[in-house]
């Protein structure tokens, strides 16, 4: 026994706060005690209460223990999850007085922990996903294991529970080699000793003194006994998972629980979890294979399935491969660069796990442990899902998959091959990660490419709607490609199929969103429906509406209406609906009679409506890049959008026609007889794509070069015989990012069209020769007003400001109009905004003689000049004090320097 | 006859030859803007964009944008377009390795211009001391970290947009480069927000200190300059090295003394091979005043491409003619 020792710097006993957490006994003892009361509180709290509104069994079970912290500590600081577990820390003392029979062969197998690890949970966890999720089963069975443990530590001796049936025992055994720490002894102390007071103090019969020279300290759980009963054992810093660089005696059962647990958790979750959410789950080989057995319900077992076998596979055929090509025995290759798959999972699922912690589960722990000791609390998680920083944690798998790579090529060094035979072995020793980094990105192309199914995972996905149903669901009897769009509004009818109704008129089926649609067509619109239908709450079958029961003013969401309206086909369902939700039972007459208030309540919307289509016949209507639907303007800062969104073939931009005199609050326009068109870079006409979603009519143009755009709408109109011809105009310039800002000047030529009859010109000043370009406060900004592709002598032309100020200015012969772009941005300065874009809208008019009047608008919008916010004095007079300070103290403190040291003398 | 080649090679006056490169370069990388010159936007040298005639762009704008995207795009098939953006760097980087920095780079060579001037006025150079130098060798990683930190931060949401390309703001080559081509528009104090009051006020004091210490100091800037620190990552990679024979080495200390760098290791060190380190800039002054037969080499691949040698020492030390003196 050592009882002084000078300890090693990388030596973490070295250190007395680590050496605290990790050697003293007291601490130890204590944490193990509390560890253990809580492991049996959760026990009997999982019993007593067995329902969902348990929380606290779950936090500690699967928010805390697994996962959390074995997945955060196995590559890190080793295997310390087993020194603190209650099994092993009380199968300590039950083993003390047990029998200490040797444990008999066919049970010292290493697989049985494994596979019931493999089998007993994840094969259950995939095939019946709810089976595991409530305490009670949770409770259950951990206690089945503690009972089962504790019987096991009795009769035989050595822990040989923790060796060998404990279904994690070998996976920490094996991940514990990741790690950055290592227990081993200080050699040149040991080599004199003769008691051996570590291997006594070792529960598992292990001997401390030996880990250097075996580069590997087998079972060891780090209890840290014989550290407390030698000071010859130390505890170092190593490099992460230094023992794998070189030899150690290998253990195929570490590998293989790698490729297991690699095959069930992450490769499985992909497939069940990840995929599964996908618009083409139902295309995945597990779910056809399901089909086909008739098994549905089960498809997860059969994705676990899948995915275990083409791990194995994956794995088996790339060392196998590997084996040849390098010359070698199979098992002999299996067993060197097998370990190369450690850190696959293990980071990966760190990755999950912390990502989890702050999106659900610190709630989860801080919420479950009040309610274990008598209080409640509501915390806030720490973020949420799909907050931006989260996805830095997914950056951890390829850290994984990196590793991986590199100790693979680690192990091969302790092959003996030729250089070329090494690289192929390499090759073919990496089919596993390869495969890895195959399933991540094809769920990740999958995703991107069809897109994640509506409200298939309840938890994951955002607040359902209750009326939203799958698509699959959702019965559809209108056909063509707007089969999915509600007949008035153009609504997704699956997301709101249980207020779905049908009619049919003419022979073609039409279907509404709901009985607000249903009734502006029967009533408003008068159109001669029959056959109308509406969709049955419980089956979601169609039933005809004179025989259904409507539960009106329920509290569940109505849609397009304010009083929500659900049919049933059986009265009960209505009644007990009614109950649970509120709101009185109609039948369809009565219902119809609501939906048509609304409707009377929404006059006042539609008397605006008409106002305003009476005005639109003078209002003139111009282009918008801004979506007037979104109000919320967060686009300031939006210039930046790098690639984000969905990807064209060819970029485009969206276009609105609005009105109204306040540019701040842009009303889209009603339906009109509208013609538009643009001319591209070269000035070729094209076709602008009209889009309707959600009531809104865009217009996009294609904008696949850098250059000026010219996008029109046209509008003619008879009004009591005159002639109203108005026109929008838009001119937009076009510049993507990672090109030469400038341009050559043939760029600029104006455009003429013979297509409008009136024009306005923006002539474009010797300034303007970028791409980038952009009008700037307190830039002259002149146009030409042509009429017949001839000058527009004394038109007006109004300049309306988004602040509401206005001007109205005429035309010269020529044409010509000029103004001043004012500065008009005066906000407080910390809310000042340099990338701030104000907009300005000018309006040309020109009446003939005959009464027909001519109408052109033209958007123009400008930012703020640079003076506004950039100081050329406070900068000369920074660097003017910095030059001369800087100056002045370099030109001291050579003075000095050169001075010659003069020596003080103290003469007497 | 290789034998000759190699013999004019290493007898070549390094200071004039390396005068011109740089002149070359300088007006090929400051000026190619008017040439319609382009060289990407990786390069591994200050060839600044905010002076709009640069016949490239410095990696360290590109590389701070795309790290500024929101992190979910960034993870999101977008960190390809960095791994691009960093092996097209990369790709550049190990033709020249940090000769980039001795031959190429403009603020490099003005730097050396402000010296030449110096001299001129015969004005004394500073240097620092050993302790000064281990510590300033540092800050050039601490602004690596920006470089990268910062953008991350912005793409998590955790700062504002008005961090973005934070160390642009305060790199003296945003006020220096576009001084080429005449455009003072950058020597000015940006007073929008707090955040671009401070940056671009520690810009004009970074770059009043630049004028001023490249002035007295050789190369001030480069001991900070995170572009190098960037490339001491790769530079083992590169197909051009600096190698040192150390049995042949007499420490007699001429290298060190005509380094720009203060880089004691190249007198110092007689058992590394490699010899370039971190604040190395590749300009080969080392080599050219070595008098000792082959102790250093610039090497491309393994081949010797120029050796120190005792002729080409003596001819440079001007030992065959009764006047003149090697300077520096």
């Amino acid at each position: 026994m050592v009882s002084f020792i000078k300890r090693d710097k990388n030596d973490i006993f070295n250190k007395a706060l680590l050496n605290f957490f990790f050697k003293n006994k007291k601490f130890l003892m204590a944490l193990r005690v509390v560890v253990a009361a809580l492991f049996f509180y959760a026990l009997y709290f999982g019993f007593a209460h067995p329902g969902k509104e348990n929380l606290f069994t779950g936090a500690l079970f699967w928010g805390i223990f697994w996962a959390l912290f074995m997945v955060a500590t196995l590559p890190s600081f080793g295997r310390i999850f087993c020194g603190i577990c209650p099994h092993g820390f009380l199968g300590k003392y039950i083993t003390r007085f047990g029998l200490k029979k040797a444990m008999p062969k066919w049970m010292q197998n290493r697989y049985i922990g494994i596979t019931l690890l493999v089998i007993g949970w994840w094969g259950i966890y995939y095939t019946f996903p709810s089976f595991w999720k409530s305490p009670l089963t949770t409770a259950a069975m951990f206690s089945g294991m503690t009972l089962l443990a504790f019987v096991i530590y009795y009769i035989y001796k050595d822990m040989s529970y923790c060796k060998f049936i404990c279904p994690i025992g070998t996976l920490t055994r094996a991940y514990d080699k990741l790690a950055f720490t290592k227990l081993e002894t200080y050699t040149d102390e040991c080599k004199d000793c003769r008691t051996f007071e570590c291997a006594t103090a070792c529960s598992y019969n292990l001997k401390p003194f030996s880990f250097v020279t075996k580069n590997q300290a087998d079972d060891c759980t780090l209890c840290m006994d014989c550290a407390v009963s030698c000071e010859a054992v130390k505890f170092t810093l190593t490099k992460p998972s230094q023992q794998l660089f070189s030899k150690f005696k290998t253990l195929n059962a570490e590998i293989w629980t790698y490729i297991f647990i690699l095959g069930s958790i992450p490769i499985s979750m992909s497939f069940a979890h990840g995929l599964n959410r996908t618009n083409i789950a139902e295309n995945m080989i597990w779910n056809t294979t399901a089909v086909s057995f008739g098994m549905e319900p089960y498809a997860g077992g059969f994705a676990f399935v899948y995915a275990l076998i083409l791990t194995i596979f994956f794995s088996v055929l790339g060392l196998f491969l590997a084996s040849k090509v390098l010359k070698k025995e199979y098992s002999s290759t299996f067993s060197t660069l097998g370990y190369g798959y450690a850190p696959l999972f293990i980071l990966g699922s760190l990755g999950h796990t912390l990502e989890s912690l702050f999106t659900k589960d610190s709630k989860t722990i801080a919420e479950g442990f009040a309610q274990a000791f008598g209080f409640v609390i509501e915390v806030a998680p720490l973020a949420q899902r799909g907050d931006s920083w989260l996805h830095y944690f997914g950056l951890l798998k390829w850290i994984g998959v990196v590793w991986a790579l590199i100790l693979i090529y680690k192990r091969l060094k302790l092959i003996e091959a030729t250089k070329i035979r090494k690289i192929f072995g390499y090759f073919f020793a990496s089919f596993l990660v390869l495969f890895f980094i195959g399933v991540n990105l094809y769920s990740g192309y999958v995703f991107k490419t069809y897109g994640a199914k509506q409200g298939g995972h309840g938890s994951h996905g955002a607040k359902e709607m209750f009326q939203s149903v799958p698509l699959k669901d959702a019965i559809l009897l209108q056909s063509g490609k707007d089969k999915l769009s509600g007949a008035v509004c153009g609504m997704n009818l699956p997301k709101f199929y249980k207020t779905n109704h049908t009619a049919t008129v003419d022979n073609v089926v039409k279907q509404y969103c709901s009985l607000h649609c249903l009734s502006e067509d029967l009533k408003i619109n008068k159109l001669p429906l029959t056959d109308i239908k509406v969709v049955d709450v419980t089956s979601l079958q169609f039933i005809d509406v004179k025989a259904a029961f409507y539960v009106v003013g329920s509290n569940k969401t109505p849609t397009m209406s304010e009083t929500s309206k659900y049919a049933f086909a059986k009265k009960e369902d209505a009644q007990s609906f009614a109950q649970k939700y509120g709101g009185e039972i109609m039948d369809f007459e009565q219902a119809m009679a609501i939906a048509l208030k609304d409707f009377s309540n929404e006059t006042q919307a539609s008397d605006h409506k008409k106002k305003v289509t009476q005005l639109e016949a003078n209002t003139p209507f111009y282009f918008t890049l801004s979506d007037p639907n979104q109000k919320d303007k967060g686009s300031a800062h939006g210039m930046h959008s790098h690639g984000s969104g969905e990807k064209r073939a060819v970029p485009t931009k969206k276009s609105w026609l609005v009105y109204g005199d306040d540019l701040q609050d842009k009303k889209l326009i009603p339906a009109m007889d509208i013609e538009t068109f643009y001319y591209e870079t070269q000035h070729n006409l094209k076709e602008t794509k009209v889009q309707n979603s959600r009531g809104a009519t865009s217009y996009s143009f294609e904008v696949p070069a850098n250059g000026y755009y010219n996008l029109f709408a046209k509008n003619e109109t008879l009004i009591n015989g005159t002639l109203l011809y108005k026109v929008a105009k838009l001119e937009y310039l076009n510049a993507s990012h990672g090109i030469e800002g400038k341009y050559k000047e043939e760029i600029k030529k104006t455009l003429h069209t013979e297509k409008i009859k009136i024009d306005l010109i923006k002539i474009k000043s010797d300034n303007e020769n970028s791409f980038f370009y952009r009008n700037l406060m307190g830039d002259e900004i002149v146009f030409q007003a042509l009429f017949d592709a001839k000058p527009l002598a004394n038109a007006e032309i109004k300049i309306q400001m988004s602040s509401g100020w206005s001007k109205t200015i005429k035309t010269d012969d020529a044409g010509l109009a000029k103004f001043t772009l004012i500065k008009d941005y005066f906000p407080p300065w910390s809310a000042f905004d340099k990338r701030y874009k104000d907009e300005l809208l000018l309006t040309l008019t020109h009446e003939q003689e005959d009464g027909a009047k001519y109408i052109l608008t033209y958007p123009l919008s400008f930012s703020l000049n640079k003076d506004a916010y950039e100081s050329y004095e406070y900068g000369l007079i920074l660097l003017t004090l910095t030059l001369l300070i800087s100056g002045f103290v370099i030109y001291r403190f050579r003075k000095n320097r050169t001075k010659p040291f003069r020596e003080l003398s103290h003469e007497a | 006859m290789k034998r000759k080649i190699q013999n004019f090679i290493n007898n070549i006056n390094l200071l004039k030859v390396r005068f011109w490169i740089q002149l070359t370069t300088f007006i090929l990388f400051v000026y190619g803007g008017y040439f319609a010159i382009d060289f990407g936007s990786k390069l591994p040298m200050f060839t600044c964009p905010y002076n709009t005639q640069s016949a490239g762009t410095c990696y360290l704008l590109p590389l701070q944008h795309q790290l500024a995207m929101p992190a979910q795009i960034l993870l999101g098939g977008a960190g390809i377009g960095v791994l691009i953006g960093l092996l097209t760097f990369v790709f550049w980087f190990i033709f020249l390795n940090k000769a980039w920095c001795g031959y190429a780079c403009p603020i490099g060579t003005f730097q050396d211009w402000l010296t030449g001037l110096r001299k001129t006025l015969g004005i004394r150079y500073s240097t620092y001391t050993q302790n000064q130098f281990e510590k300033l060798s540092k800050i050039k990683y601490i602004l690596l970290a920006i470089v990268i930190l910062v953008p991350l931060l912005i793409g998590v949401g955790a700062i504002g947009n008005d961090w973005s390309a934070a160390f642009c703001k305060i790199c003296p080559a945003r006020m220096i480069s576009p001084m080429f081509s005449g455009d003072f528009s950058q020597w000015v104090i940006d007073f929008s927000t707090t955040t671009a009051i401070v940056l671009t006020a520690l810009g004009m004091i970074f770059s009043a200190l630049f004028l001023v210490g490249s002035f007295v100091k050789k190369r001030f800037f480069c001991f900070f300059c995170p572009m190098s620190a960037l490339h001491f990552i790769f530079s083992k990679f590169a197909i051009v090295q600096l190698r040192k024979d150390g049995s042949k080495c007499t420490k007699c200390g001429d290298c060190y003394s005509v380094c720009d760098m203060q880089i004691k290791d190249i007198a110092d060190d007689v058992t590394s091979t490699n010899i370039l380190r971190d604040d190395c800039i590749l300009c080969l002054k080392c080599v050219a005043a070595c008098p000792e037969d082959d102790v250093l080499h610039f090497d491309i691949l393994n081949f010797k491409a120029f050796s120190s040698t005792k002729e080409g020492f003596e001819k440079r030390m001007g030992m065959e003619k009764p006047k003149g003196a090697f300077d520096e």
